[in-house]
Order: C-alpha cells, then structure tokens, then sequence
C-alpha cells in the first residue's frame, strides 16, 4: 500500500499546483480586458463621468491597490468560500453563482440525458447492423443536424416547434415542457462525437476474442451484446462525462440567451460586459474546481481499480 | 466497476427527475396568460432587478416608475405639474423651494407621506455623492427642512433653472417608505421592501417575470387595469412569437423591437400599433480634435453627403422623423429656426475640391498634402442598427471619395475608444426629456465625453463654453431663450453634430386595449393610463 | 479458416464504401476551396456595395439569392463567408497544429516536472469552458480577423497538446525508440525520426475533424458581434443581421445556415471517412 500512498501524494500535490494556476488565471484573465467594472456601471446607466469620480469609486471599491495585494485579498476570502461581491447589483457572488449554476446545471443534465437517450441506441444499432443503410441513414441525419450552429438551430427549433406546430412552450424556466427545445438544442451538437465514440468501440469490441469465444459457445447475440459489448462500451463513455458537461455548460451560454433562460451562461456572458471581475472569477473558480476535482477522483478511481497505473506513475 | 458506473447512471437520472418534479410544484403559480380581462401582460428584456428608487441599474426604470411618485411630474412639452407635492413657491433668487405634500397619501404599506419622510428620502439619496455626483438636481442641494408635517423646503447652493425638471426624473428622487429603507438606513445597502405611493405594488417577482397589482389607496386616479404582468424575454423574435401567441398582449418601446420588426407587426392588422411624440435625437456627432474632421470644410461635405432620408426610409424602416436641428421641435428653447444642410452630392464634392482634397483615380480616395480623406467610424458590436446606419455611410461615401474605416468593439472598449477621442465618427442620441437640452448641452463641457471632443477642436469653442455654463445659472427666462438660441446657431454653423432623425417610441398590442398611451419619459411605460376592451 | 474468410469479403466491400465517402467528401472539399479561392470571379455582385433602392429582394438573375437588408447580394456574401471561414480555420490549424505539437512533444518526451508542469496548465485551461474563454479574450483584444485567430487558437490548442502528450508517452516505450535511445541515437534525432512521423499525420486528422468545430466558433462569435468585421461578410455575422426578418423573409437566415452546416458537414464528413481510409483498423 505503500505505493498507494505515495500516489496519492504525487496526484494531490499537482492537483494543489492546478488549483492554484487556476486561481491566477481566474484573477488576471477578466483583467487583460480594457475597462473595468467601475466604469461599465456608469455606462451602463449612461452617466457622464469624469475621472475623479472614477478614481474616488474605485478607492472604495479597492480596485486602485495594486494588483497583487487585491490578488491575495481575494485569496484568502476564497480560502473562507467569500467570492466577494458582485459589482453591478452588490449581491454575494457565490449565492448568485449557486442559483444561476443550478438552473445550468439542470439544463445540462437534461442535455445529457437526451444524448444518451439519442446516442446509445443509434450508436449500438448502427455497430451492430454496421454499413447498412440503416447506418449510414441516420449517421447522416445526425451528423446533418450536429452540424447545425446553435444559435440558428435553437431559433428554427423555436420557430417551427413551439411557434408554427405549437406543441410546446416559447419561453420561460421552470417548467418540465419549457426544459425540452433548450436541452434539445445543446445536446445535438455533440452527439455525433459520441455516436462514434459508442460505435468505434463496440465495433472494436466485437473483434475481441471474447466475443468469438461466446459466439462459439453458442450465446445468443443479443446476450453477448447486452452482456459483453455494451459493458465494456460504457467504460470511456462514462469517463468523458466531466469533459463533456464542460463542453455543455460553455454551450449554454448561447442557448440560454436565445431561450431567455436565468442561467449561468447568459450571467456570464453579462458579467463579462459589465467587467465584473469578482462573479467571472468565482465563476472560473468554480468551474475549475469542479473540474479539477473530478479529473483527481477519476484518476484516483483508475489507480485503485488498476495497480499498473500507479506503479507506471511512481517509476517515471 | 461496471455496477459503479451503472449506479452512477441510475443515480443521476433519478436526481434528474426529483428536480424536474420539485420545479412543477414551485411553478405552478405561473400559470398566467394574457385572456384574464383585468390583466395587462408585456414583455420586457430584462429582469426588473431590486426596485432601489434611489439606484440605477440593474433596477428598471419602468418598474421604479411604476412603483414610486416624484413631488413633481413632467408633462408633454415640459410643462411641470404637481406630483406628491400639491404646490411649491421658489424664491426670486431661484434657490430655495418649497413644497406642500399631499394631504393623505398613503404607502403600499399604509404608513402616511410625510415631511419628514421626504427628507430622509432627499438625505440619502445627497448623502451617495459619488452615485449621483453626475447630476446637478442632487449635487445643487445645499440641505432640506421639514418644516411642519406636510411642507419641506429645499435651499439650493446656487441658481439652477431645470431644478423642478431633474425631481420628477424617475430616479434618484423618488420616494420610499419608512419600512422600505435598510437597518443601516441607506438605501445604497438595498431596500427591505419596495414601497412606494405609486399606482402599482409589487406581488412577486423571480427570475420569469414580475406581477404588479393595483394600490387600491393611490393618491391619483386609479389604474382601470387591475393586475400588470412582466415577462422576460430576452431576444426580439421571441417577443413577437410570444406577441402571435397571446402569451403577451403588449410589447413597449423601441428598445423592445428593431424598426423592421416593428414595421412587420404593423403591416399585420391583427396587431395594434402606435408612435410616439419625437423623444431624442439620433446624432453622428463628429470628433473636431482627430484626423480629417478636425477641417471645417469636410464636416461642411460630410454634412451634404447625409442623405437622411435613404437612412430613414431603408434602414429605420421609415418610422423616424428626419431631424436637422439638435433637439426636436417641442422640447424646451428649441424651437429655433436653423439653416439646413440640404442632401446634395455635388455640393459635397465642390466643397471638398475648392479645399483641395483631390481625388486620386487609382484608389477612388480623395487626399490633401499626403492625408487621405479617411473616417474612422467605430460602434458597438451589438448595436445592430447602427451597424446598419454605417455599412450604408460607408458603401455611399465612398462614391464621394471618402474612405470609411468601421470598427466593431465590445461594448466597452468601445466606450474606452469614445472617451480617448479616437474616432472621426460616433452615433451619440441626446438624452431624451426631462433632460434636453440643457443636460445634452452641459455634458458637452465634461473632458472625455464625446460632445465635448466635437466642441473643442472648433474655432468657438470658447464662445460655446462660455454660453453653455451661463445658461444652466440664468434665472432669467428671456436670457435664457437668447442663449439658447445662439448656442445651437453656433454648433450648426461649425457642423459638429449631423442629427439624424427624431427617435420615437413605439408599441404594437394585440386588439384588446381601449385606452394605450405614452409617457413623455423614454422609459416609463404608463400601464396606469391603459383599459382594457 | 470460413469465419475469416467471410470476413475478409466484408472488409473489401468496406474499403469500397469508405473510398467512396472519402472521394465524394473530398470533391465536395475541393469544390469549398473552389469556391473560395476563385471567389471574386464568381461573385456575380459586389459583396459591400449596398442599393439601397434593391433591399430585401426575392430570387432573380442578377441576385441569384435575392438581396439582404441594404440591398446587397447575399450570394457573393455567401461566397465571401466561404473564403473567410475557410481562411481563419486554416490559419488556426496551423497554428494550434505547430503549438501543440511543441508542447506536447516537449511534455510528453520529456516527462518529469516540465510535463507536470505543462500538463497542469492544460488541466486549468481545459477547465474554462471554450466558449467562454474566447469570448473574453476576443473581448479583450478587440473583434476583428487577427483575433478571432488569436482567441480560437489560445482556446484549442490545449486538448490537442495533450493528446500528442499522450502519444509521446506511449511512443516512448516501444522497442524500436528504446533500442534506439540505447544506441545513444540524439534526442532530436528520436523525436524527428521516430515520434513526429507517427505523431503527425494522427493529429492533422483529428484537427480535419476538428475543422468543422472551428468553423462553428468563428460563426458562434461573429453572431455575436465579435468575430469578423464589417465590411467583410461572414456567415455568423449574415444569420444575426437577418434575425430580425425571421418572420418576413425567413431565407435570409435560412441559407447562411445551411451553409455553416454543409461546410461543417462536408468537413467532419471529409475527417472521418480520411481517417477510415488512412487507418482502415479503427473502422
């Protein structure tokens, strides 16, 4: 167990490196923008200012410290779970970044379900009945749609299903039916890179002699599929899931703007204009920790279930 | 391992599905639509924030209009009427007012107005300089008395004529309850409670919409309509879908739809639309301190080459009045006779040739002494209109041998761009009533503002300075007028501004409104004034 | 001895089919940079001009796809929209191509604290989702061509440098790198003869793949205004101009569309049946 340990020292040593990378680039990314939040405020309420006023909002605001003082103030608020405040509406970031991140999140599990819903089927009926036309039909249908940018397709998606055919709501949150043209439109851009993903490996799968070995054994296919295939598929489909729902949650920036829908997106996106420096770095904060910590537990996960992986790490 | 990941699956579309069932319970109270007869519903893009009266964004001046009352109102043609103050004497020096309050008004809370209360209001609001150190109606004040329970009396540190216009300004002087205010007892903390004395309270809001009901104990007329709801809705051809719908009944402001959306509605006879009076000027305002517009003789040819009325008609889809003077006819002082400038190309081109700004046949770009005849016109990246407005200029212009340069910018690094002056050209509205001219005018003196890069590379700039700061302390009515009067003779003669066309608002309603009006401020909408059919 | 034979057939009719998919997106490919590169002479109208006197018209001979708000083509828009898409998502192939291969080269050979080092810093940079990142980045610079590139190519680089990583590592390991190492053959030697050859032609596949994915970013940030500037039409930038006809003339923003999609799907199209045809194991 000894190399356990001194795995876990190694991953959790550079794990602590990444986070704090993460915190520097959290601090000075919004920083290279030009404006900041002091003045963003006053344009944004069209209020004519002059220089001193700037300075003197900025003296109150601790934005006229250098910067590396501001970088440790914030820091250690961090180190206490205190974001700081937002500077367009004086509300704390990290309540304000929980209720938008719930409502993303939300969005982002329905997309995740509804590609799992779309991919695995397709994915193992397309293996399975590989090269006939059903394959290529709705490989091609899927990759059509997936190629769709979606800031058009949500606004066709709009226009056709809830405006002309009426079959669901246009807009607003928090009902089950207005959930579904949003999560629609986020998961079908990134089916097509699991269809395959579930379709390379099954097929992959197939040639295994395992799967020979059954079929001489005389084990119904469909068994053999169910049983052995489609296990052994799941395995790097699962392990994308954290590298996907960060893919999903940029996405959603864009769709929650067309489906004015209270997200994280659509408050960052706004935060960005507003230079709010204090809700873009708890933001990043955020994200980068989720992140971080799901990358640290599944490589913890891998060196428990697979010794080779811990001792490869400690040899090198 | 296997099981695990399986678990994992099962586990997360079990959580998925008790969140979905937990939102239908918390959203069935949102079940309302816009066929309840007492209910008006409208659109709007953004969420209406706290309801501070006495902050700016992210509160919505919509809804602080609609909640909270000014001592004093500003009528069409800027005439001011009584608001929670029945009557108000000034002194002949012009600095010191008082106002007699209502008797009887009563907070949404049923607390009474008073005296007192109105200077708790006026003192915190002085009290956050730095928020309000823009405007003068805050900065003038030199205190506020509470003379008996219902008369307040407000001395000023010097004259200041638009006084009475800047208090019926939606914010910051509006008034809050007693139980409104924070522990601290300064509103910049946040509010308790939105309570105010205006027609409509606020019953909820979230993250959806906001729902207003009628002040059964308003001091004024009531509202016939008896419930308002406000849904977001962020993109403009959601709010037309959501128009056809029935999902709303009425979308408010220009702010809301593009022009050519707002014509497409209107040509549909389904709907019921309406414009407004001219509310504010859409000027170019050109930077006389950089490049080629420093030269009076290109403004003068640019000044003809503005074919207003391809603008108008093509690109604001012929909804807006073509303007020629700074501020509409019908705002204050500002009905002056000016000379135009006529839309002629030749002109244009005689001009810049007796100046010496040749045209060279190989690129099609006039230049003089080795400067070419080159605009930078920069605007924000999301202004689709503008962008518009421009493309045209830039494809039009170019037949005159003027070079246009467009830069697209997020919006603040445009705005950092307007105010280091590094622009020939910039699209700058004036400020709409109550403010023009005098605040239009005023700004013109601040450094780094965009008016004030078009005053001071000019051969008046002084003269301008001088009249401008005068005008603003004149208590005088007829100087004033003569003022005025000079200033913009003065700023067309140097052809600093090229305006436009006069914005106006507008609306489209589905047919279910007897009575729909506006309001003389931009971004008031007057739901207190609508009936239903 | 039979199942193998069978087999065998089933493989050669693949190889078919693949070489199909692969000719026809290859052609379709081909016609794209056609289309781009011979753009001035098939515009039928200038791109930038606007007449006003022509605006918002149907289909007609001499604007074969009618015309946008200020009255311009939206065909030679069209075209144009090719060569810029086209031309930004090559550049920053390029780029990301060469800087990830040096990071990764140099992370992955390496190894030690350079690629904990450098391989931390892609954990980070992964972590900000892509959209957003170059969203402030763009921002920060400015729009316009220069860095629409620079924003795109900060954001993609990094997956990339990690995958090379990846492959490095495992390349390190075969036989023929740790016989040579032995033979005290110099490290640039090894990394240029027998990790790069291997190395290269899998990452320029996946970034073909990843082409359609670019195309999508630069149309995402042009709709928002970001991206490319006017008067330079680009496909993004025509969808968010003509948002406000959806209900008037639903085409204009219908066929800008279409044809972010085609190209996307041409690509991905191109980048998959490439990689078939190349590696015919992987199915």
């Amino acid at each position: 167990m000894n190399g356990m340990a001194n795995y876990l020292m190694k991953r959790f040593l550079s794990m602590a490196l990444a986070m704090i990378g993460l915190t520097l680039i959290a601090f000075f990314l919004m920083r290279i923008m030009p404006g900041d939040p002091i003045e963003a405020y006053y344009q944004a309420n069209h209020i004519p200012v002059t220089e001193e006023m700037l300075e003197q909002a900025r003296q109150e605001q601790g934005l006229d410290k250098p910067l590396f003082t501001q970088y440790i103030t914030w820091l250690g608020g961090v180190m206490t779970f205190d974001f700081g405040t937002s500077f367009m509406n004086g509300k704390s970031v990290s309540e304000e970044l929980l209720a938008y991140f719930t409502v993303t999140i939300q969005l982002a599990l329905v997309a995740f379900l509804f590609m799992l819903i779309i991919c695995i089927p397709i994915g193992i009926l397309s293996a399975i009945k590989q090269n006939s036309v059903f394959d290529h039909a709705t490989r091609l249908t899927i990759f059509s749609v997936a190629s769709m940018p979606s800031f058009w397709l949500g606004f066709v998606l709009i226009y056709v299903i809830a405006f002309k055919l009426d079959l669901l709501p246009l807009m607003g949150w928090g009902t089950p039916q207005t959930i579904i043209l949003p999560a629609l439109t986020l998961a079908l851009g990134n089916i097509p890179f699991y269809i395959r993903m579930i379709r390379t490996s099954m097929i992959e799968q197939m040639k295994q002699p395992f799967v020979t070995f059954a079929r001489a054994r005389g084990i119904s296919e469909s068994v053999i599929i169910r049983k052995h295939i489609f296990k052994a598929t799941l395995t790097p489909f699962v392990t994308s899931l954290a590298m996907t729902f960060g893919i999903l949650i940029g996405g959603a920036a864009i769709v929650e703007m067309i489906f004015s829908i209270p997200g994280m997106g659509r408050y960052i996106v706004g935060a960005i204009t507003a230079r709010d420096y204090y809700v873009m770095q708890g933001f990043i904060m955020m994200i980068g920790f989720f992140f971080i910590i799901v990358n640290f537990l599944a490589d913890l996960l891998c060196a428990l279930i697979d010794p080779r992986i811990r001792l490869k790490e400690n040899l090198s | 391992m296997l099981k695990k990941e399986y678990l994992f699956l099962v586990i997360m579309c079990v959580s998925l599905l008790l969140g979905a069932c937990s939102d239908v319970t918390s959203s069935k109270s949102k079940e309302g639509n816009g066929t309840d007869k007492n209910t008006l519903t409208m659109s709007w893009p953004l969420d209406i924030g706290e309801a501070n009266p006495h902050l700016y964004s992210p509160n919505e001046m919509f809804a602080q209009a609609m909640l909270y009352d000014p001592l004093v109102v500003y009528g069409t043609d800027g005439t001011i009427s009584s608001g929670l103050a029945e009557k108000w004497d000034v002194t002949e020096d012009g600095k010191e007012y008082t106002f007699y309050l209502r008797e009887g008004v009563l907070y949404s809370d049923g607390s009474k107005l008073t005296a007192e209360n109105v200077k708790r209001n006026f003192e915190t609001v002085i009290g956050n300089s730095l928020a309000h150190s823009w405007l003068e109606v805050v900065t003038i004040i030199d205190k506020v008395e509470a003379l008996d329970e219902l008369t307040v009396k407000v001395s000023l540190k010097e004259p200041y004529y638009p006084f009475l216009q800047e208090l019926a300004l939606i914010r910051p002087l509006r008034m809050l309850g007693d139980a409104g205010f924070p522990d601290s007892g300064n509103t910049v903390d946040g509010i308790k409670e939105p309570i105010g004395t205006g027609p409509w309270i606020l019953k909820e809001a979230d993250e959806n919409h906001a729902v207003f009901i009628r002040n059964e104990n308003y001091w004024g007329e009531k509202p016939p309509i008896e419930k308002v709801e406000v849904k977001y809705i962020a993109d403009s051809q959601m709010r037309m879908m959501a128009l056809e719908k029935g999902e709303i009944d009425l979308i408010f402001g220009s702010a809301q739809l593009m022009p050519s959306e707002f014509t497409t509605l209107q040509q549909n006879d389904k709907y019921v639309t309406k414009i407004s009076d001219p509310l504010s000027t859409r000027i170019l305002s050109l930077n006389t301190t950089y490049g080629v517009t420093k030269h009076k003789e290109v403004r003068l040819a640019l000044q003809h080459a503005l074919d207003r009325q391809t603008i108008i008609e093509h690109v604001l889809s012929g909804l807006e009045q073509e303007a020629h003077s700074l501020f509409a006819p019908g705002f204050p002082y500002s009905d002056i006779e000016i000379e135009k400038y006529n839309y002629d190309l030749k002109k244009a081109q005689q001009i810049l040739d007796e100046a010496g700004w040749a045209m060279d046949e190989k690129t099609g770009i006039r230049s003089k002494d080795g400067e070419k005849l080159e605009l930078l016109i920069a605007y924000n990246s999301s202004d689709q209109v503008h962008k518009a407005i421009y493309e045209y200029l830039q494809g039009a212009w170019k037949e005159i041998g003027v070079e246009v340069e467009l830069v697209a910018e997020e919006n603040q690094v445009y705005y950092a761009r307007t105010k280091s002056g590094e622009y020939n050209i910039v699209m700058n509205d004036t400020w709409g009533a109550p403010y023009d001219p005098h605040m239009y005018l005023r700004t013109m003196l601040g450094e780094q503002q965009i008016g004030n890069y078009s005053l001071s590379g000019t051969d008046a700039s002084g003269k301008l300075t001088e009249e401008i700061t005068r005008v603003i302390r004149s208590t005088n009515e007829a100087e004033r007028s003569s003022l005025y009067e000079s200033i913009i003779q003065t700023i067309q003669q140097e052809a600093i501004f090229m305006p436009i066309s006069y914005r106006q608002n507008y609306l489209v309603a589905n047919d279910v409104f007897k009575t729909m009006t506006f309001s003389p401020q931009q971004f008031e909408v007057p739901t207190n004034l609508y009936e239903m059919k | 001895m039979r199942i193998n034979r069978s087999e065998n057939s089933i493989e050669g009719e693949f190889v078919v089919r693949k070489k199909w998919a692969f000719y026809c997106s290859t052609f379709l490919v081909c016609l794209l940079f056609f289309m781009a590169v011979f753009g001035p002479w098939l515009m039928p109208n200038d791109p930038h001009v606007p007449n006003m006197a022509a605006k918002l018209q149907g289909f007609s001979a001499q604007y074969p796809l009618g015309t946008d708000h200020l009255g311009r083509c939206v065909l030679s828009r069209l075209i144009e929209g090719a060569r810029v898409s086209l031309f930004v998502a090559f550049i920053v192939l390029a780029a990301t191509l060469s800087i990830s291969m040096i990071v990764g080269l140099t992370a992955g050979y390496a190894g030690g604290w350079i690629d904990l080092v450098l391989m931390r810093i892609c954990d980070i940079l992964l972590a900000i989702p892509n959209f957003i990142f170059a969203l402030v980045i763009v921002g920060a610079l400015g729009a316009g061509m220069k860095n629409l590139v620079i924003a795109i190519v900060v954001v993609v680089w990094v997956g990339f440098a990690r995958v090379i990583r990846n492959m490095v590592i495992s390349l390190k390991e075969t036989n023929y790198v740790v016989y040579a190492k032995i033979c005290g053959v110099p490290t640039w030697k090894i990394i240029l003869r027998h990790i790069v050859p291997f190395v290269f032609p899998q990452m320029l596949l996946l970034k073909l793949i990843g082409l359609g994915s670019t195309i999508l970013m630069i149309s995402e940030l042009s709709f928002l205004g970001l991206g490319i500037t006017p008067p330079t039409a680009e496909w993004g930038m025509m969808i968010s101009e003509s948002k406000t006809y959806l209900m008037t003339k639903p085409e204009l923003m219908i066929i800008p569309g279409v044809m972010i999609s085609l190209t996307v799907l041409i690509f991905n199209a191109f980048g998959d049946s490439l990689r078939d045809v190349l590696d015919p194991k992987s199915t």
